[in-house]
């Protein structure tokens, strides 16, 4: 019962998720303002703990006085708020690409174990959306034409590990990355916000996106001119 | 010496016993002991794996030896364990045994050793235990790490039920560690310094992905999942069966579901006997085992369902024929269906060489299985299905199952088939309502539908035929469309026979027979009451003839508008009880009682009336208050219909709420239901609709209901009309007053009277100008032309004071006498002032009256008033102007000029009352009168409309000059 709201509202999302342009015809929308939206709205979803982490420590008992107190995020897994903003654009959403993948990967092996809990397969379906449009709005930014491919569902995973042999260590282990996932999706959103309310927002509106976003990286990362962004599943972090 | 002597004798002992021992050790064989000890764990299992060697053995020798194994925990001299382990050993073989430790290895370091006998009674010199081996110290830790906190077993499968040892081991001895199992505390018990014990006893299954055991340190946490299976069941109702001697299906059920998270689920093998094959199943319910083309007959099938921790088997034996289970027959048809019968076939799916098959036809109809038949069937079946209703539909099913050796009857299969039409069975039900009006009888009848299983498809018409008897050629057929359910005919004085029949698409139902004779047979029976149970109505009756081929009782409400209904008896009947769910309390019922004669004239036996259920009325009548004097008032509610009323009405209350608290005669004190006292009296008559109420008081007052009671209850006591009672002079008082009354009016009258004549004796009306006598006297001196004075002809250039004489108010024209000899009258003048369209001299004629001029004469006003010259000209010209004159005359006096009718023998009194100059009359002797200013004088004159002006609102010139008093016109 208390998974059932939280699917249900994923449910609808991910229908709303198909029905964005990139997956559906393949190319991707040239409104940098309209993916910065989408991404903006995919993002705060996501960061949401009720989505993952909440459903993780029920079925697995975690969510008890003495144990949920010890699911805190790892530091080092994934990256911190500051450092997010000192990124470069391209440079962001290369860490953001690469740092889903992995989280792809882990949600994968989360799965296998878990296979009840349907939750992982729709969220990984959205991290699918969200890498598309990390792909289409670094296509807009200089430079771009031989960047990340966009995602297909399946293509992602690479054998899960066999399970720990402290079951109990891997158990807090998924703890801690699933939180520390929500955490550093709540920081990535926050980073698109500033995008969405920078000055060249108003710029770019009055302009060109691709000016726009070309500027916004060219002031952040000067060095990232000319330079072509990786294939997907080349991005690092 | 002595020392000599001693050491010789100890040499000596020494020397024999060293010869004792060796011939001992040369004449016994070496002794048997373990070497080559190892020790391992496997710390899934929580296992200490033993593994050693006996040496010593001589080829191809085997003997049963006996170890007795000892294992300590934590110090050596702690042993906790003794085993003896029996087997036989040959040479150079490595031997194994193991251990399970409840507690963790992990937890504390164990040592284990061994020493060894052989247990053979042929050896007897080698049955005694060998030396122990050396302790072999097994700590697990030291492979574990360095981590601060670890608890043990990691990841420990347990069933449910189990008792469970854990413990924490701490690198550091910290005091305040505290564990707990699914967010509760556990307590232990201590091992060492740094080792705490747990042991959880009946452990129960919490969720697929294991028990949460944890313990926390201020600096550290650490925890182990332990998983608790349920506990592996035996597979239930194992069973195999084929359908086609090809394969066998094997079903089971197999318990609770034992599977893990990270643990191998349970897993099920088909393994039989006889063939010794073995196949791991799929599924965790069924498994198909292929059947060998050999054509096996007999089959022992074990199915072993097992997981990590238990193992569990049943087995069945049977002959593969004895588990036939047919696939379900197809190809269903139905053929050849009429009204009655239809044939079904159907096919069978061939089970091998196996051939006949039993088929069960079953039919339904409505829902429940009406015909059951089995047929032996070897490819293809077929049965004709009969005594079917027509228009009907019904559902056949068939199934099958091996003949020889049953098993299982297949699934059914099935289909749908409805049955053709046939004519009506049976006659429709008819009765009849005679009604004589006019000579004529009025037959109104009635007819129940047609029953499904009677009408043999849809009802489209009834037909009516009626027969004369007295005139057997007289025949009409009347044919009524279904669904109508009754008819009305007009019919004569003659008898008739009436057939009623109903006709669908085949064909005619038999006839309904009735007849209606000359006398229609409502005799006048007299009605009687009958009461109404929850059961029905309860009737009987007594035969009057004993040729009767029936009884028919027939019943309605009391309202007209509801449908008769009827119900046909026997002739043998002499009572029924009528039952309908259509009957409803509170209404009244009217029942009649047939008898059938064999000529199936009908005749009235008995008229009954009743109620299922009598109810109190529900309204009180309305009730008329008359006749009401000093002492009594009537009550009467002639209107009252007590027939429909919901029950018998058997009387009525009549209650007074009397000002006092005795009740008059014949009341009764009773208490209402809102506590109030009130004055009863009953009426037992229902039909006496009057009361008097008498002995009243005067001048009082009263409140009465009238409410009706049946055997029920009585009416409600809704609201009481209130009476006020007169006094008892009030009367007497009438008959003085109305005489009064009129007296008075008589006196009124004659007062009246009386006044008009004090009116006309004292004030008299004014006289008519044509009445005057001056007239007579104008025709006599003008050549007897009687004329109205002409205003034209007026000459406004002179006045003329006439002197009235008393006894004769004539004046005439141009008669001067002087101002003095007018002293003794009182005079009133009149002037003509000149106009510009004077014409020519004309006589003038003035007049006085004293009723106009009374306050004038008195005040002498009515002298001649001097005009003087200084008068404005603003206001001269407005009365010297003819045109502001006769706007002054349309202003002010238009109503009167219009309210006097024009004609040319009509007389107009203009006068002029006040004038703003009149205060000057002194003046007048001195001044003779000028011609310009009337307006000082009251004048009074007569005019001839005819002649001078038809209207003022005529734009005639006028030449006389006037202001009139408007409170002083008259006509």
């Amino acid at each position: 019962m208390r998974a059932q709201l939280p699917r249900r509202v994923l449910l609808s999302l991910v229908l709303r998720l198909l029905f964005l342009k990139p997956v559906v015809t393949g190319s991707c929308s040239g409104d940098d303002q309209e993916l910065l939206r989408q991404l903006q709205h995919q993002v705060d979803f996501m960061k949401d703990s009720s989505r993952l982490l909440d459903p993780y420590m029920h079925i697995q008992g975690l969510d008890v006085p003495g144990l949920k107190e010890h699911c805190q995020e790892r530091p080092g897994v994934f990256p911190r708020e500051n450092a997010l903003h000192e990124l470069s654009r391209r440079g962001f959403l290369q860490t953001l690409n690469a740092k889903l993948g992995h989280v792809l990967h882990r949600l994968t092996i989360l799965q296998q174990n878990l296979p009840k809990v349907q939750d992982f397969g729709t969220v990984k379906r959205y991290i699918y959306g969200i890498r598309n449009n990390i792909y289409c709005l670094a296509q807009l930014l200089p430079g771009s034409s031989e960047t990340a491919e966009p995602t297909q569902a399946g293509t992602e995973d690479s054998p899960p590990p066999p399970p720990a042999s402290d079951t109990f260590q891997s158990k807090l282990q998924g703890c801690q990355f699933l939180r520390g996932y929500h955490r550093f999706m709540h920081s990535v959103g926050r980073v698109f916000h500033k995008w969405r309310e920078s000055p060249s927002r108003s710029r770019s509106r009055r302009h060109s996106p691709h000016r726009a976003l070309r500027k916004g990286a060219h002031r952040m990362q000067p060095s990232m001119r000319g330079k072509r962004l990786m294939p997907r599943g080349q991005l690092s972090q | 010496m002595a020392l000599l002597a001693v050491v010789h004798a100890a040499f000596l002992l020494a020397l024999l016993s060293f010869r004792t021992y060796q011939s001992e050790v040369l004449s016994e064989p070496l002794p048997l002991t373990p070497e080559s000890l190892e020790v391992s764990i496997n710390s899934t299992q929580q296992c200490l794996y033993l593994q050693w060697r006996v040496h010593n053995l001589t080829n191809h020798q085997e003997l049963k030896m006996v170890f007795q194994i000892e294992i300590s925990r934590i110090e050596t001299s702690n042993v906790i364990w003794v085993e003896n382990y029996s087997t036989p050993v040959t040479w150079n073989q490595v031997l194994h045994w193991s251990w399970e430790s409840k507690l963790p290895l992990e937890c504390v370091t164990h040592f284990v050793r061994i020493r060894s006998r052989v247990d053979d009674a042929s050896i007897p010199e080698l049955r005694s235990w060998s030396n122990w081996s050396s302790w072999e110290e097994v700590d697990a830790q030291k492979s574990l790490g360095q981590d601060p906190l670890v608890v043990f077993p990691i990841n420990k499968l347990v069933e449910e039920g189990s008792n469970v040892t854990i413990c924490y081991v701490s690198r550091s001895p910290e005091s305040n560690i505290s564990c707990a199992m699914e967010g509760v505390p556990i307590h232990g018990e201590r091992l060492s310094p740094n080792v705490f014990a747990f042991i959880l006893n009946n452990v129960r299954f919490i969720r697929e992905t294991g028990t949460n055991i944890y313990c926390v340190s201020p600096s550290n946490m650490s925890g182990t999942i332990l998983f608790v299976s349920k506990v592996l069941e035996e597979p239930k109702d194992f069973s195999c069966e084929t359908q086609d001697l090809k394969s066998l299906n094997c079903t089971w059920d197999p318990g609770h579901d034992t599977t893990l998270q990270y643990q191998p689920s349970q897993r099920y093998t088909l393994f039989e006997s006889f063939s010794g094959k073995t196949k791991l199943c799929e599924h965790k319910k069924w498994c198909h085992w292929q059947v060998a083309p050999d054509s096996q007959e007999t089959y022992n099938l074990t199915l072993i369902a097992e997981n990590q921790l238990r193992r569990r088997s049943v087995s069945i034996f049977f002959n593969l024929t004895h588990r036939v289970h047919p696939m379900k027959p197809f190809n269903v048809f139905l053929k050849n269906i009429s009204a009655t019968n239809a044939t079904m076939t159907w096919k069978v799916h061939p089970v091998g060489n196996y051939s006949t098959l039993l088929c069960q036809v079953a039919l339904h109809g409505e829902g429940k299985v009406i015909q059951q038949h089995n047929v032996s069937v070897k490819v293809k079946g077929q049965y004709f299905l009969s005594e079917l209703e027509p228009v009907t539909e019904y559902v056949t099913r068939v199934r099958c199952a091996a003949s020889n050796h049953f098993w299982k009857w297949s699934e059914w299969t099935g289909q749908t088939f409805t049955t053709l039409e046939a004519a009506p069975s049976v006659a429709p039900d008819v009765w009849r309502n005679v009604k004589t009006v006019l000579g004529s009888h009025i037959v109104t009848l009635f007819w129940r539908p047609l029953s499904k299983s009677h009408a043999h498809g849809k009802i489209l018409f009834y037909n009516v035929v009626i027969e004369n008897l007295d005139n057997p050629s007289s025949v009409k057929l009347l044919s009524i469309p279904a669904p109508a359910n009754g008819t009305e005919l007009t019919l004569d004085q003659c008898s008739y026979q009436i057939h009623v029949t109903a006709n669908n698409s085949v064909g005619t139902s038999p006839a309904s027979i009735i007849v209606i004779s000359r006398d229609p047979g409502n005799k006048n029976v007299e009605e009687g009451r009958i009461q109404g149970t929850e059961d029905g109505f309860s009737l009987s009756w007594k035969p009057q003839s004993g040729d009767v081929i029936g009884y028919v009782v027939d019943w309605s409400p009391q309202d007209p508008r509801c449908q008769l209904q009827w119900k046909n008896l026997g002739p043998n009947t002499t009572s029924t009880v009528i039952r309908s769910d259509a009957f409803r309390p509170g209404i009244r019922y009217n029942f009649r009682i047939y008898e059938i004669s064999t000529e199936r004239i009908a005749y009235l036996l008995e008229r009954k009336t009743g109620y299922s259920q009598e109810l109190a009325p529900s309204e009180n009548p309305q009730v008329a208050v008359s006749n009401l004097t000093s002492h009594s008032f009537t009550l009467s509610w002639k209107d009252y219909s007590t027939d429909s009323q919901p029950g018998f009405i058997q009387g009525y209350h009549v209650y007074l709420k009397p000002k006092v608290e005795q009740c008059h005669p014949g009341f009764e004190k009773v208490a209402l239901s809102d506590d109030s006292v009130c004055c009863q009296y009953k009426i037992d008559n229902p039909e006496q609709k009057t009361f008097v109420v008498e002995n009243l008081q005067p001048e009082s007052f009263y409140e009465f209901l009238v409410t009706p009671y049946t055997s029920v209850g009585e009416g409600p006591h809704d609201t009481f009309t209130k009476v006020t009672i007169p006094d008892e002079y009030s009367h007497v008082l009438m008959r003085i007053i109305l005489p009064m009354s009129f007296c008075l009016v008589l006196l009124m009258v004659l007062c009246y009277l009386t006044s008009q004549w004090m009116k006309d004796k004292c004030y008299p009306d004014i006289p008519d100008p044509y009445k005057s006598s001056v007239l007579s006297l104008i025709k006599y001196k003008e050549n007897h032309h009687p004329t109205i004075m002409n205003v034209n002809d007026c000459v406004p250039d002179a006045i003329e004071v006439v002197n009235k004489l008393e006894g004769s108010r004539i004046q005439f024209l141009g008669a001067r006498k002087s101002l003095t000899e007018m002293e003794f009258t009182k005079p009133a003048y009149l002037y003509l002032l000149p106009t510009e369209n004077y014409s020519g001299p004309g006589p003038c004629i003035c007049f006085e009256n004293f009723t106009y001029n009374q306050a004038a004469s008195d005040s002498g006003s009515c002298g001649h008033v001097p005009v003087p010259l200084k008068t404005p000209p603003s206001q001269l010209a407005l009365l010297t102007s003819p045109e502001n004159l006769l706007k002054s005359l349309e202003q002010n006096y238009v109503n009167s000029s219009g309210e006097s009718p024009a004609g040319e023998n009509s007389l107009n009194y203009v006068s002029q009352l006040a004038s703003p100059m009149s205060g000057d009359k002194e003046s007048l002797p001195t001044n003779p009168p000028g011609p310009a200013l009337c307006s000082e004088y009251r004048t009074q004159m007569a005019v001839s409309l005819g002649h001078a002006s038809p209207s003022p609102s005529e734009n005639s010139s006028l030449s006389l000059v006037t202001l009139l008093d408007q409170g002083e016109h008259r006509r």
